[in-house]
């Protein structure tokens, strides 16, 4: 095989970057994945159950689990909180004017809602839950929705027997005018073909434009945060702001739970008077107040002492 | 299964009650997609009675929503039974009973 010089070189660049055991692929860069590897990643859970690792919950303990850690945006009994999304009823809606396309109206398969909780939930922290709970936590959104009795304890064998109700509306697309063969030969001239109609003002737009009067986020606390950029931040609160972002606005972005909405002096006056020292303590222990409660670092557990310190400084400075 | 969900739960002698009835709450003004009208179908009467005393009693009508969702504190302990009972228009009525926790 013809070799110019420079790939020559090139090769031999890799090999020494590459030892040599773990190359793979024919680039010779990287290493295969470990099977352990594979397993962090792969967690999706099919229709059929498979997927589902060994543990079992029961309706009874997932009650409790479910009133701890998803009532305060989802509802006691999944009617959500405020605008928090729905997990059940809404039954018998989907062919009406405002469907309401909950876990038990409109999800084909209880696989969906053990992956959802297990990847996704709950929303400040997700992936803190043990299988065990996810088992017990989906048994009783199933029992929100009246799918299970109030005895149920799920498992991989009684997951088999959880039918959802939508399930039959889901199948194959059989109208005859969907299959897109794609044309090989003699096809149609595609610069003669004329736009007939097009759809506009399906997406609405309006709280996106400057001066619509409308918060410009989909959070609701814009004039918040545009208040809070003109305010001289200090390099902490400076630092801060990514990881208030990432870890603290979804509730105390609009409120949710009762946390003190960011910006909201007259909130914070009284937080504030109490010290940086306990109102850093609160956030990074956790804390049950009359509002409501904070749950140590917001949940996120990966975050450093500082880093949360440093977003209780950009909340303060931010609410002054 | 019961239409009701009740929790119910005892804090310094006061019972926190919360509890979900579904109920369609039709009004008898909406119609269906052949444009026939709706017959009304709604819950009139719910009472809540602890240990065989009412401690709760309303008048509902078409003005709730579909699947009420009710609220409501009153003076009791651990351990009483709390039964939630409604009655709608057309007759039809549903009961549960819960110990409070
Ligand atoms: C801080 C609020 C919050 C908490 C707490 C929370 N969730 Fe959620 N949940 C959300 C939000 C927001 C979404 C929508 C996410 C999206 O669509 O990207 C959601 C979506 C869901 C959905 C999908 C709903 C649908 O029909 O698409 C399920 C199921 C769910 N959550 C279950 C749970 C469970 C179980 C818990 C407790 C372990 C929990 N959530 C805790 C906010 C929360
Ligand atoms: C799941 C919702 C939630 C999340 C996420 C959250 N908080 Fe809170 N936080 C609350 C609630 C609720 C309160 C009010 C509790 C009370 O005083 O009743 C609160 C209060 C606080 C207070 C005031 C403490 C005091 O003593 O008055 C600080 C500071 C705070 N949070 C910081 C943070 C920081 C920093 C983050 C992100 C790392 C965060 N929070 C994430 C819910 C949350």
């Amino acid at each position: 095989m013809f070799r110019s010089p420079k790939s020559g070189a090139l090769t031999v660049a890799f090999l020494c970057f590459a030892s040599p055991a773990l190359v793979a692929g024919p680039l010779g860069i990287g290493e295969t994945a470990t099977p352990e590897m594979i397993a962090g990643w792969d967690i999706d859970i099919r229709p059929d159950g498979r997927g589902l690792p060994p543990g079992e919950g029961s309706v009874a303990d997932g009650e409790g689990l479910y009133e701890a850690k998803c009532a305060s945006c989802h509802g006691l009994f999944g009617e959500g909180a405020g605008r928090w999304p729905i997990l059940a009823g809404g039954e018998g809606t989907l062919d009406t004017a405002h469907p309401e396309k909950t876990v038990g109206s409109y999800w084909p398969y209880a696989s969906t809602l053990w992956d959802y909780i297990h990847r996704a939930m709950p929303y400040p922290a997700p992936q803190s839950l043990t299988d065990d709970e996810v088992y017990a936590i989906t048994a009783y959104v199933l029992y929100l929705n009246d799918i299970v009795e109030d005895d149920f304890v799920l498992n991989q064998e009684t997951f088999q027997e959880v039918k959802m109700p939508n399930e039959p509306n889901f199948y194959i697309d059989d109208r005859p005018d969907v299959v897109n063969t794609r044309c090989m030969s003699q096809c149609a001239d595609a610069s003669t073909f004329e736009i007939v109609t097009t759809i506009n003002g399906v997406t609405p737009t309006a709280h996106f434009k400057e001066d619509s009067g409308v918060a410009a986020n989909h959070y609701g606390n814009e004039a918040a945060t545009a208040e809070a950029t003109k305010v001289a931040l200090s390099d902490a609160a400076v630092a801060g702001k990514s990881i208030y972002a990432k870890a603290c606005n979804v509730c105390h972005g609009a409120g949710v739970a009762g946390a003190p909405v960011t910006g909201d002096a007259a909130a914070w006056s009284e937080r504030i008077a109490q010290g940086m020292a306990t109102l850093n303590k609160h956030a990074i222990e956790g804390y049950v107040g009359k509002n409501g409660v904070m749950p140590a670092k917001g949940g996120n557990m990966a975050l450093a002492d500082e880093e949360v310190a440093n977003a209780v400084a950009f909340m303060v400075e931010s609410s002054q | 299964m019961s239409s009701i969900r009740i929790k119910a739960k005892e804090r310094a002698g006061v019972v926190d009650v919360k509890a979900l009835m579904k109920h369609p709450m039709e009004t008898g003004l909406r119609k269906d997609k052949d444009g026939n009208k709706i017959p009304p179908h709604f819950i009139q009467e719910v009472v809540a009675e602890s240990n065989g005393a009412v401690v709760f009693s309303g008048s509902f009508n078409t003005s709730i929503s579909k699947d009420p969702y009710l609220s409501f504190q009153y003076g009791g302990k651990k351990g009483d039974k709390l039964t939630l009972s409604w009655t709608d228009n057309q007759g039809q009525k549903d009961a549960e009973t819960v110990d409070v926790g």
